[in-house]
């Protein structure tokens, strides 16, 4: 690695660090008159403290929009390289494409092509998620020969029975909702703290330096 | 730091790996944690694979499995082996052995790991039952050795003559089973489309069951908005979950336009904005007069796509007047708003437990007194119950089509009065409640002036008139709730012109418990004291106990023999709740602090709404409009698919288990 390209690694991770502190002070900072006390001026400087934030974050909002059109036409890029190499698909694709476009053109923002085409296909792609889980889901105790999976698949076909709309069923329904609010929501509970631990550990990682996907 | 990738020390980095791997397999559940002991003598070591007889026999055709140099584009693994910035130890174990096999694949498969691919390949050893692990009598780490390298010797040679196409695998019995289970439930959910004969289980209620309070204060808050109010509406689901949420999100759509109200309609989202448009064109198509039409711009509001998931939540967070200036296609949209908290109402129909965690992270962290009335699909719905249950900004959540059928319901008998040739019963006045529906927390909510809860114990009673007795609230439902305690027998309806209660006002001079149950054995929910008076909903069978209505809504029961039954009217029962509050010694601060103390660590702190003070919107032709298509099957199929779930799980999952313990048994017989 040359001085060169050392340099610009060290320059980047610095500006990475310069921008992660300035926004975490800001927004940790900003638009807190309280931090500063009953005195004059208080909400204008805790107003200004709050504007690197609000740019930065605004810039990066903007940033992710324009990566959407660069990702529209990196696809197109991509598939017209594809169709160069005979790739049928790739030609579906682009007509696709060329047809959606004519169509909410020339029909003057008729976006019924949605409806009738995409919502059916994603709708459909759901359902045979079913099919694979009920697959998988009949195969646990081939899998897994142990008391967990044996308890997962007794606590599986308690959910599913206690959600039958069957007045016979009332006894398990009862389970079931003692199933969903305590376990289930202590699970719930338990996944929000893990993603905010792990949110603050990865902003950290990133002060750091020790992630550095900013790079690519 | 290390910049540089060094190849040595990665090889001596995955043979440690390897090795600490090896020992930690031998020191299985949580021995794995604890520290070796020293001079510990170690395990006979297993035959390797390389001990294995070499076989020189001919190979089969196989699955192949395209190298990815064929498709002319670098795979992943290579890709990440291209990549020298990151110091190999940062990497995460994925992310490592993904590198590991980009590593493996730059050399000729059979160099390293001669003789393997035959051993694996050869018909002898395939043509046994359980293929090549079984014969071979691999333990399990080396059968996980053996499938990895067959994943790795595998690639060059099967794209000989195939041109780089994957082989469709013979059809085996084994499938069969599998393919008999997707059948029955395909066959099973098509059937309540074809004959009504097939109607499995009940139908969701028409009200929405007293355990669940917050779907029904997201109705009730629903209806009490006006021509006057603007209503935000956040889509954040997209076409996959169009066919469980996009019925929930007409009707609400409807209820917001039968109430003459505004729906600002956004999302981070983009398909899902014109998704809501094309709902709101079915709606239109639903109406019969072009004057009735709703028009964007008027009635509705498209605003512009939200980009970058969270951050662009906190856009609209903090930037409302921005964002509300722009609609969906990038016109003005000439609305003037300043903040979100001008907003009389949030609704949100989310598909994802991110989407919620993202609109209560963003949006309602910020200052303001915000609510949020959360529509959830079934993946989100325990995430969302979690929040609702524990902040009282969150509303809901209402989730899925059983929840949608019976919103619609409650829709369609609430606006159905309004239609102008609907029976008009003149005594019939505004549905109350026969609780206390002001939530225990409602100080904490802005908009709920003191005001209204001053006045709500008072609205809260039972009307005198014969024409709404208690039962006919829309609290009410059919099914009697899951309690273990038993119900109190019915109330009988107040007679009298004037408004009066059934009353018990405590005539013990020392204080007394108040009570879960009707059992000296039940938690002790309170404190009561002489003089104060409590709202009689019954009594239990022998009548030794009364059923009473604490404020805040709580149901409690307290002995009959402590207090003494009177009937007094609503100025009264108000009146006395206030001076005994008035009177209370100074140690019942104390006590009822502890009794708030356990409401909140007992219950739930959902929020309670105040019920609708009218029976509908102003237009209700946009409800009755609706076409109900094939709700009912739907909800029939959900329900004979749910049984053919079931039999098929249990009945795999027996097979499996039966075939397990037969191996089992034949292998201690051998």
């Amino acid at each position: 690695m040359g001085r060169g390209q050392r340099y610009g690694i060290a320059l980047s991770a610095f500006v990475a660090f310069a921008v992660g502190v300035v926004t975490a002070l800001s927004l940790l900072l900003g638009d807190n008159p309280a931090l500063f006390g009953e005195q004059p001026g208080s909400a204008q400087l805790a107003g200004l403290l709050a504007l690197p934030a609000d740019v930065l974050l605004r810039l990066a909002t903007i940033v992710v929009a324009l990566s959407i059109v660069i990702g529209i036409a990196n696809l197109l890029t991509v598939h017209v390289g594809r169709l160069a190499r005979g790739k049928a698909y790739s030609a579906v694709m682009l007509a696709s494409f060329g047809f959606t476009v004519f169509w909410y053109v020339a029909r003057q923002g008729d976006t019924s092509l949605l409806e009738a085409v995409q919502v059916p296909i994603e709708s459909a792609l759901a359902a045979l998620l079913c099919l694979s889980l009920l697959h998988g889901g009949s195969r646990v105790l081939g899998k897994r020969a142990d008391i967990w999976g044996l308890l997962f698949v007794a606590v599986v076909v308690l959910v599913l029975l206690g959600s039958l709309p069957l007045a016979e069923l009332a006894p398990v329904q009862a389970w079931r909702d003692w199933l969903m609010r305590v376990p289930v929501g202590a699970g719930a509970r338990a996944l929000l703290l893990g993603i905010a631990l792990g949110t603050v550990v990865t902003g950290v990682r990133a002060l750091l330096g020790q992630d550095r996907s900013f790079r690519g | 730091m290390d910049e540089e990738f060094n190849w040595l020390k990665y090889s001596e980095s995955i043979e440690a790996s390897a090795q600490e791997e090896e020992a930690q397999s031998s020191r299985r559940g949580l021995r794995r944690f604890l520290p070796r002991l020293p001079g510990r003598p170690s395990l006979p070591s297993r035959p390797s694979l390389a001990r294995l007889p070499r076989l020189r026999l001919p190979s089969l055709p196989r699955l192949s499995r395209r190298p990815a140099s064929t498709s002319g584009q670098p795979s992943a693994a290579e890709l990440l082996g291209g990549q020298q910035e990151r110091p190999l130890d940062d990497l995460d174990d994925r992310l490592r052995a993904l590198r590991g096999r980009s590593v493996v694949t730059t050399q000729p498969a059979n160099q390293a790991l001669y003789d393997v691919d035959d051993i694996l390949t050869s018909p002898e050893l395939q043509s046994k039952p359980g293929g090549v692990i079984s014969a071979a009598a691999l333990s399990k780490a080396q059968q996980q050795q053996v499938e990895m390298l067959r994943d790795i010797v595998g690639g060059p040679e099967q794209s000989q003559g195939t041109g780089g196409r994957r082989e469709l695998p013979a059809f085996s019995l084994s499938a069969v089973p599998r393919l008999l289970g997707r059948a029955l439930l395909v066959l099973v959910v098509c059937l309540p489309f074809v004959s009504s004969d097939y109607a499995e289980g009940e139908l969701p209620p028409a009200e929405f069951h007293e355990d669940r309070p917050g779907p029904t204060a997201f109705y009730n808050l629903l209806d009490n908005i006006s021509g006057d109010d603007t209503i935000l509406v956040a889509f954040e689901y997209g076409p996959t979950a169009a066919g469980e949420l996009d019925l929930l999100a007409e009707l609400l759509l409807r209820h917001i336009f039968a109430q003459r109200a505004r729906p600002l309609i956004v999302s981070s989202n983009p398909i899902a904005i014109v998704h809501a448009q094309n709902i709101i064109r079915g709606i239109n198509r639903s109406l019969a007069g072009a004057d009735a039409q709703l028009l964007h711009g008027e009635d509705y509001f498209l605003l512009r796509y939200l980009p970058g998931g969270a951050l662009g939540l906190r856009e609209l967070s903090q930037n409302f007047a921005d964002v509300v200036r722009i609609s969906a296609k990038g016109l003005p949209t000439g609305l003037e708003f300043e903040a979100l908290d001008e907003m009389t109402e949030i609704v949100l129909i989310a598909e994802s437990a991110e989407a919620v965690r993202n609109w209560v992270e963003q949006v309602l962290s910020a200052p303001g007194g915000r609510r949020l009335l959360v529509t959830t699909g079934y993946a989100a719905q325990p995430l969302a119950q979690a929040y609702a249950d524990s902040m009282t900004s969150i509303v809901g959540p209402v989730t899925g089509i059983r929840d949608a059928f019976t919103y619609g319901e409650k829709l369609a008998k609430n606006f159905g009065a309004l239609l102008p040739n609907a029976p008009i019963d003149p005594e019939a006045g505004p549905e109350v409640l026969p609780v206390n529906v002001v939530s225990d927390s409602q100080a904490e909510l802005p908009r709920a002036t003191e005001a209204q809860i001053e006045v709500a114990p008072a609205t809260a009673l039972p009307q005198p008139t014969a024409t709404a007795p208690p039962t006919a609230s829309p609290f009410m439902t059919a099914t009697p709730p899951p309690t273990e305690t038993p119900l109190p027998t019915d109330t009988p309806a107040p007679t009298a012109t004037e408004a009066t209660i059934r009353a018990v006002e405590v005539i013990s001079e020392q204080s007394v418990n108040i009570r879960r149950g009707p059992t000296t054995v039940d938690e002790i929910l309170g404190l009561g004291y002489q003089g104060d008076i409590f709202e009689v909903l019954g009594t239990n069978g022998d009548g030794s106990w009364y059923n009473i209505l604490l404020p805040g809504g709580v149901r409690a029961w307290i002995a009959a023999f402590l207090v003494e039954e009177r009937v007094v009217t609503a100025s009264e029962f108000a009146g006395g709740q206030a001076s005994a509050s008035a009177d209370a010694p100074p140690e019942r601060a104390v006590l009822q602090l502890d009794f708030s103390l356990r409401l909140s660590k007992n219950r739930p702190r959902f929020y309670q709404a105040q019920p609708p003070t009218s029976g509908g919107g102003d237009r209700p032709e946009l409800i009755l409009s609706r076409d109900r298509g094939l709700e009912v099957p739907r909800l029939q199929a959900m329900t004979l698919g749910t049984l053919a779930a079931i039999l098929v799980i249990v009945f795999g999952n027996t097979i499996y288990a039966a075939r397990g313990l037969m191996r089992r048994r034949n292998s201690q017989g051998s």
